[in-house]
């Protein structure tokens, strides 16, 4: 049980001590934002905002997420030894999850303060942007796991992630649009809830699949 | 001539199927329908070319899991293969039906739902086989391959329920579009159809089991 909070806070504590990774990602969303106002600033309309933020957003999840597993390569043995696979796991999901959560955080505030913000309902918004959030956090996260092993690692996150990733993507983003452009919870639930269970397959597939990638 | 004779009765059905499919699918008389017209037999190689493909992956899908289960080299071999010609018939059928999507709707490619869904999984099935080749240990190949496998043919089918609800169709049988039930009031289509069908799906997996035997006889010999 503590085994997999002793993992977690090392996971932080390797962030908190070599900043690079997470400057970088910050950096990277930073420039690619001021990249997109000076594209698009002064005549983007509401649902393009919209899908242009979610792009970023998923830029920045295969970048900042893709690290997750990719870092641990040398410390297989250890883990392998030391802990169940299902704690591992466990513990990447929640720090992956609270960490694309940070980064979409401070992306949506650059974004909304170089791109502006149309008027919406910001709760239902938030909601769908978490849920989308951990869509995408936890499939990068198998991803990872599963590209760990072979040689061109930041190609094949992209080309095993994406096509995986769009079923989370095309409904954070439809519901996202609908939020925009002023539909209300009752008209949205039945999407919000249908990517709330893609959210709950993908886990329940990682759990089941993990230990796979991981006996060596 | 030996081996025709020993050749397995299924064999032969797919033969006379296919050869009966081709004649027939494109004699037989069919519905005079405006804008469909004489496309309306592409129903004949188009349409099988999906349920060709869904058997096949659905068969890889299920040697990727009986490998998990056994660690089986012959499995991960089968599961490899069938997805292999499953992605023959995946752009076959991509193509049969932008050809006739350009005649009957004016362009090859109009954000459809099932074209999109088909496009979406030939790239997961395409990123399979990039996968495969990147890795180096085999026992690693094997496993991590199948676990994708899984993985993405279990997220695939939410998204076939997923994204025809999000967008309009233009495809017959979805989005309120009748499907060739509707016009095929004397059943000439359907004596071909259903023959079709059968008859693909037959011919992918025998291509299957011609390029399963293959990989094995080049397993066997890289043994030696």
């Amino acid at each position: 049980m503590t085994r997999f909070v002793y993992l977690i806070k090392k996971d932080f504590e390797i962030d908190w001590r070599q900043q690079s990774p997470f400057t970088g990602i910050v950096l990277f969303l930073s420039s690619t934002i001021f990249t997109s106002y000076m594209a698009f600033g002064g005549f983007i309309s509401d649902e393009v905002w919209n899908a242009l933020f979610w792009i970023i957003l998923l830029f920045t999840a295969v970048n900042a997420i893709s690290k997750s597993f990719s870092q641990e390569e040398r410390r297989v043995h250890y883990y392998f030894f030391l802990c169940k696979p299902s704690e591992i796991l466990l513990s990447k999901l929640i720090y992956s999850v609270a960490y694309l959560l940070v980064i979409a955080a401070i992306s949506f505030l650059i974004y909304i303060i170089l791109l502006g913000m149309p008027s919406f309902d910001f709760n239902l918004y938030m909601i769908n942007l978490v849920l989308g959030c951990i869509g995408l956090s936890s499939t990068f996260t198998m991803i990872s796991a599963i590209s760990m092993r072979a040689s061109n690692r930041s190609v094949l996150m992209v080309i095993l992630g994406f096509p995986i990733v769009i079923p989370v993507l095309v409904l954070a983003v439809s519901n996202a649009k609908k939020i925009v452009n002023g539909f209300i919870w009752i008209q949205i639930q039945g999407n919000v809830l249908s990517l709330l269970s893609v959210d709950v397959i993908i886990i329940v597939l990682s759990f089941v699949l993990f230990p796979f990638t991981w006996r060596s | 001539m030996g081996y025709l004779l020993k050749t397995e009765w299924w064999k032969w059905l797919c033969m006379v199927m296919i050869l009966y499919t081709i004649v027939a699918g494109l004699l037989l008389p069919v519905p005079r329908l405006p804008i469909l017209n004489e496309t309306i037999r592409v129903l004949h190689f188009h349409v099988p070319m999906w349920f060709g493909m869904i058997f096949l992956f659905s068969g890889s899908l299920i040697y990727a899991i009986r490998y998990l289960r056994t660690g089986d080299n012959r499995f991960d071999i089968y599961s490899y293969q069938l997805a292999n010609v499953g992605i023959v018939f995946g752009v076959l059928g991509l193509l049969s039906g932008m050809i006739w999507a350009n005649y009957t709707w004016g362009e090859p490619w109009s954000n459809d739902p099932q074209q999109n869904s088909s496009a979406i999984s030939m790239l997961i099935y395409f990123a399979y086989f990039v996968l495969r080749g990147s890795i180096q240990d085999e026992q690693q190949k094997n496993r991590i391959s199948a676990v994708y496998n899984i993985f993405s043919f279990s997220l695939m089918v939410p998204l076939l329920f997923i994204l025809p609800r999000l967008s309009d169709s233009l495809h017959p049988g979805s989005g309120g579009n009748p499907g060739f039930n509707a016009y095929d009031l004397d059943s000439n289509l359907r004596k071909v159809f259903y023959v079709a069908v059968v008859g693909w799906s037959l011919l992918g997996y025998w291509f299957g089991t011609i390029a399963v035997r293959q990989s094995l006889i080049k397993l066997r010999i890289d043994d030696e």
